[in-house]
């Protein structure tokens, strides 16, 4: 039972974390169309950003965290007029070109990855490292119980932007039309720039939490690619709220099989819960969009 | 006229392939501009155009002698130039309310737009009631004045309708007239595409029909002496 409720608690705590990493995904499917196979790139590099700040600058991941932020927005923000512009090329199958567009920039970061940090993983240390708290049969590690605060918080923030300002209006009215979007005023263009740089800020953040809780390598990209995948067809493609719900779901089955059947296994039964959910609701089991 | 919008010897079309041949129209501000004329024959595409939704290949747009080809869409509402598409191009996950909040986006002022909204609000008893309901469960009539509505939160000098009518039962399509006909009495311009010419020619101060891509009409409604006259005009006689 104890471990019963450690492994409900540990699920939990990577879940949030595993929202925080798909939201802003599914925003850019849900407002772009575009499907962003670099999604684990982002990841990989906000956890070497943080490995950066934390072994050149000394500066503690939970604080660096806020710079990546802000770095990776500025730079999804650049890229983001790019992305738009494959996407509504004329060209034909504009959705598959933007799609091998992405797959062009996941193997350019995970490239740079090898050349600028070799293969091997990097930890990233913070004060909070091996401090728990203890609370009766359940012990939990001060630094995930923070990733996971923070997560909520930056998806909180998502939502609070989402649904109480006039961008947030913007964007959501840009999810249901572009056209129409752009007939009430909304610079269709700039709109999206923003959301593509606010995915990325949104992700690389996420890896700050991922590499500080476990490490980072040249291969995680393609493992968080993976996740986010899973997170956003369980979801429904392009629902952020359904994300929620994803998120922790994944996490829970991550730490339930680490837990009882074992770690290695993970990655096979969470895509073979992933086939059976695209053979049962091939809409996703949310559904629906922002 | 100094506030007219104008479009002078307009082509356009879509991809490589050509849609609109020439053409000329001009609507005069405060007044109904009818365009008709059948499927297919360029009628959107010249609104979509004006909207910029669509590039000029040639010609030119202007608004009261200002040139505004090529303008991207977004700026046109602040130019006092609004659109309502075919179908009336509200966003059915928007409640009533969220739907004309973001006819007001352009002003950038929540108080402002709530004002509006409430007084023009007022003249419509069905949205009213309707407010938090999802544009997406209204019926065609009920998203249809969702969209006038809409378009006028601006307060804009032209509104472009793109068949208000369409899909409409005859009582319905009557009350869009009058809503039209309302439009004008507040001084905005109207540009009116409709199928329904039975109902949109009383209304209209002046005429344009469209075939092919081509003007083949421009006039008043008086221009028009009967059926057969139209028919005419439509089979593609002068
Ligand atoms: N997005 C598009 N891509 C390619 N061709 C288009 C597109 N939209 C319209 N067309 C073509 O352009 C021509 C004129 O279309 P348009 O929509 O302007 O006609 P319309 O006069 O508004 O007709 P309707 O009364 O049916 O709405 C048609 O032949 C149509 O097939
Ligand atoms: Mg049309």
């Amino acid at each position: 039972m104890d471990l019963f409720l450690q492994t409900l608690v540990n699920g939990i705590l990577i879940g949030g974390i595993l929202i925080c990493l798909t939201i802003g995904f599914q925003l850019t499917f849900g407002v772009l169309h575009v499907i962003d196979f670099a999604v684990g790139g982002w990841t990989m590099l906000g956890g070497y950003t943080a490995y950066w700040l934390v072994t050149l600058a000394g500066i503690d991941p939970f604080i660096s965290i806020f710079l990546v932020f802000a770095l990776f927005l500025l730079i999804g923000r650049g890229l983001g007029p790019l992305i738009y512009h494959v996407r509504t090329s004329r060209y034909a199958r504009p959705d598959l070109m933007a799609l091998a567009f992405t797959f062009g920039i996941f193997l350019f970061m995970r490239g740079g990855a090898l050349w600028l940090w070799s293969y091997n993983s990097r930890s990233v240390d913070s004060v909070l490292s091996g401090q728990f708290l203890s609370l009766g049969p359940v012990t939990i590690p001060l630094m995930r119980l923070s990733a996971f605060l923070l997560a909520m918080l930056f998806s909180l923030g998502l939502f609070i932007l989402l649904y109480r300002s006039r961008f947030g209006m913007a964007v959501r009215a840009l999810a249901q039309n572009h056209d129409h979007a752009g007939l009430m005023g909304v610079d269709v263009k700039r709109v999206s720039a923003w959301v593509y740089g606010i995915y990325t800020a949104l992700t690389a953040s996420a890896g700050v939490l991922i590499a500080t809780i476990y490490s980072v390598n040249p291969s995680v990209g393609i493992r968080y690619t993976l996740f986010a995948f899973f997170v956003a067809v369980l979801a429904g493609l392009g629902s952020v709220g359904g994300v929620l719900v994803a998120g922790l779901a994944l996490g829970l089955l991550e730490a339930y099989v680490a837990t009882y059947i074992g770690a290695r296994y993970s990655l096979l039964i969470v895509f073979g819960t992933l086939y059976l959910v695209l053979l049962v609701a091939p809409k996703g089991v949310l559904g629906r969009g922002i | 006229m100094s506030n007219e919008l104008r479009v002078d010897n307009l082509v356009t079309g879509y991809g490589k392939q050509e849609i609109v041949h020439d053409i000329t129209v001009s609507a005069p501000p405060g007044q109904i501009t009818c365009i008709f004329g059948p499927n297919g024959s360029g009628k959107s595409t010249v609104i979509k155009a004006i909207a910029g939704l669509l590039p000029a290949w040639s010609g030119r747009i202007t608004l009261g002698g200002t040139e505004i080809t090529g303008l991207p869409v977004h700026t046109m509402v602040s130019k006092g130039i609004v659109m309502m598409p075919q179908g009336g191009g509200v966003f059915p996950r928007f409640t009533v309310m969220e739907n004309l909040r973001m006819g007001g986006y352009a002003l950038n002022n929540k108080q402002l737009i709530e004002e509006r909204i409430e007084s023009l609000i007022a003249d419509y008893p069905n949205l009213q009631r309707r407010r938090n309901t999802p544009a997406g469960s209204l019926s065609g009539g009920e998203q249809m004045m969702v969209a006038i509505a809409r378009a006028l939160v601006t307060d804009p000098a032209f509104v472009m309708l793109d068949e208000p009518s369409a899909g409409l039962s005859p009582a319905l399509v009557h009350e869009t007239m009058e809503r039209v006909v309302g439009l004008k009495e507040r001084g905005v311009g109207v540009i009116m595409v409709e199928q329904n010419i039975r109902e949109a020619l009383p209304v209209a101060d002046s005429v344009y029909i469209f075939a092919g891509g081509k003007r083949k009409f421009a006039g008043t409604q008086e221009d028009i002496r009967d059926d057969n006259h139209l028919m005419s005009i439509y089979m593609g006689g002068t």
